[in-house]
């Protein structure tokens, strides 16, 4: 059988196995051996891939930046982030719909995980929805669409697996993700504030309440600050600055606003190491696909494609895999899709003079909308559970939101200038920047 | 912990056995083990190297907790039937086809099983010969963990297709109109 051949066969049978219900690291690793016997290729060796696929350093801040979740999502400490935002939003038109959005944008600072943030969300605000008349479609679309934030704004589970992949600058992600992930914020609070349910009116707190709040929230707002002020100082690994984090919650956070949940950490633990294993497990079933689509050359069988019709303009190019993404997206999480592509994105970063750093951001942005949209949009299917509504009406009332992340999307794509603009101020080097001989600033690449 | 029980997912009961219960608690207990491990050794390492004295072993004993945790929750999942899935369009499904669509799917996942642990097995065996500098730590004590995975997922595996060919492989569960409890 011809490369492309087994490249299709490998591609349909998972994407068969995984429709008929068989774990999404399964059906890779089972797709991959039946595509290893049309191979040279040993089953044992494409086995040992699939423990060298996780056998990486970098992929350790994937259970730190889960852990840090857990933590907050459990040991109701990010209540209090809740209380803040509902001091500065809760006035508003659709004023739960606005608090759901800030408090996303807020624990997207602190969790890499929108699982948690959907978790938290739907026990505590998603009631009180209920009670304001908000219809449990539109609850369910909101809290999935704003937990996508957690993707985007630092620290980014999808941005640390990027990075470790295809060798891109992890802090320079972070940083890059700033602006696409406030930008569907704001777009999520400008849709409900016109168009979303109306929900009950309140008075604007008074400044006593809002300071009140932010004293209570102060200690858990500290979490941003040493994720990314250890990376940018330098001081530390994005690893080690997800230990860091979770060490504080642990060790200061918990004891401090919540000395009760302490005798609840053995069970945080275990579920935090359950949690991480089903995205490494998809990681390890990833990277054995991903490595044989780089050994049947399907990098240079997808680029051959992608150039015929795009030629080496790298616009072009950006779009073109922006289309793919999104039907990617649709099918397959994230996480293994960054994994299964990164060695076509390299090739056809390389073809089109793109930055990587930039061809990160886009790719990452285009998947995060995947979280929503279905047949496979995790964060919506998680969120429509916990909220107790059928996913295809959470998806009927997500439509709308669509168009903030279209709209996102395309902003990253047409204005990396824009979208870098952080990466190049705190890590000049992240977009290929260098330093200048005689010593002082750095000479950047137009 | 109490009572060992608390750690057992009731989701999905009736693909369970009772005398496999103890199993999946103690895979939960490996899971914040491992984690709680990686943990403390990422944060000797920042110490030590802060410090001024490395212990340069540390790297290597917190990436054989992560990678034993990866795959312990992996086994772990597979009971409590945890592991991401594209589609439920099979738990929409009723009667004979789910029944038979189930089964084929756990046949896969039997499959794949028995190919980890006769090839990881045979990895690390190949393993007892190679060593991680500088703790000399054999690659063994790594990979030994895809095979004992392998063996866990095929007994899972294996006790899912008995029950569920024997009890049916639908749950209340299934239904999409009700609230799911927020761990």
């Amino acid at each position: 059988m011809s490369a492309a051949g087994v490249l299709i066969l490998m591609t349909l049978l998972f994407l068969g196995f995984g429709y008929m219900g068989v774990p999404v690291s399964f059906a890779l690793i089972a797709g991959v051996l039946v595509a290893t016997a049309f191979t040279p290729i040993s089953m044992q060796s494409m086995v040992g891939q699939l423990f060298h696929g996780i056998d990486s350093e970098t992929l350790l801040a994937v259970p730190f930046f889960l852990l840090v979740g857990e933590l907050m999502a459990s040991s109701d400490v990010a209540t209090r982030m809740i209380r803040l935002s509902q001091t500065l939003v809760g006035h508003l038109r659709g004023g739960l719909a606005q608090v759901v959005t800030l408090f996303s944008m807020f624990f997207a600072g602190i969790s890499g995980s929108s699982t948690a943030d959907v978790a938290v969300l739907s026990r505590t605000i998603a009631r009180d929805m209920d009670k304001e008349g908000y219809d449990r479609a539109f609850t369910a679309a909101l809290i999935a669409s704003a937990s996508t934030m957690a993707n985007l704004i630092p620290p980014s589970i999808m941005a640390v697996v990027y990075g470790a992949t295809g060798n891109v600058s992890i802090g320079g992600l972070f940083l890059a993700g700033v602006v696409p992930g406030v930008l569907i914020g704001i777009g999520l609070m400008i849709y409900s504030y016109f168009w979303g349910p109306v929900g009950v009116l309140k008075k604007r707190a008074p400044l006593t309440e809002v300071i009140v709040a932010a004293r209570g929230s102060a200690l858990p707002l500290v979490i941003p600050v040493i994720i990314m002020g250890g990376i940018l100082s330098g001081w530390f690994t994005p690893t080690e600055a997800g230990m860091m984090a979770a060490m504080y919650i642990l060790v200061v956070l918990i004891p401090a606003l919540n000395r009760g949940h302490v005798r609840e950490l053995p069970r945080d633990f275990m579920y935090a190491g359950l949690l991480y294993s089903l995205p490494l497990a998809a990681v390890a079933g990833a990277s054995a696909f991903g490595w044989m689509v780089a050994y049947l050359r399907g990098p240079d069988i997808v680029a051959g494609y992608i150039t015929g019709f795009a030629g080496t303009n790298g616009a072009m190019i950006m779009f073109l895999l922006v289309c793919v993404f999104i039907i990617v997206g649709d099918f397959i999480d994230a996480v293994p899709a960054i994994i299964i592509f990164m060695p076509i994105i390299n090739k056809l970063t390389e073809v089109g003079n793109l930055k990587p750093l930039h061809m990160g951001v886009v790719i990452i942005t285009t998947l995060v909308f995947g979280l929503i949209t279905p047949p496979y949009g995790l964060s919506l299917l998680v969120a429509s559970k916990y909220v107790g509504v059928g996913f295809g009406k959470a998806v009927i009332r997500s439509l709308p939101l669509y168009v903030v992340f279209l709209l996102t999307i395309a902003f990253v794509v047409l204005f990396p200038d824009v979208v870098l603009w952080l990466p190049k101020q705190f890590l000049p080097e992240s977009v290929g920047c260098f330093k200048a001989p005689g010593g002082s600033g750095f000479i950047c690449p137009p | 912990m109490a009572d060992y029980r608390a750690l057992i997912l009731q989701r999905h009961r009736q693909l369970k056995w009772k005398a496999f219960d103890w199993v999946e608690a103690v895979l939960m207990i490996l899971c914040g083990v491992c984690i709680s491990m990686f943990t403390l050794a990422v944060f000797l390492d920042v110490v030590t190297r802060t410090l001024g004295a490395p212990w340069l072993w540390l790297q290597q004993v917190t990436t054989a907790f992560f990678a034993w945790g990866v795959f312990v929750g992996m086994a772990a999942a597979t009971r409590r039937n945890d592991h991401f899935y594209l589609t439920e369009i099979t738990k929409r499904m009723t009667g004979a086809p789910r029944q038979t669509i189930e089964i084929v799917n756990r046949l896969i996942v039997l499959v794949v099983a028995v190919l980890l642990i006769w090839c990881g097995t045979q990895n690390a065996l190949l393993d007892l010969g190679s060593y991680r500098m500088p703790s000399l730590i054999p690659l063994t004590v790594y990979t030994a963990i895809v095979p004992i995975a392998g063996v866990l997922i095929f007994l899972f595996t294996l006790e899912q297709l008995i029950c569920g060919w024997q009890n049916g492989f639908e749950g209340p569960e299934d239904r999409d109109d009700t609230r799911e409890a927020v761990l």
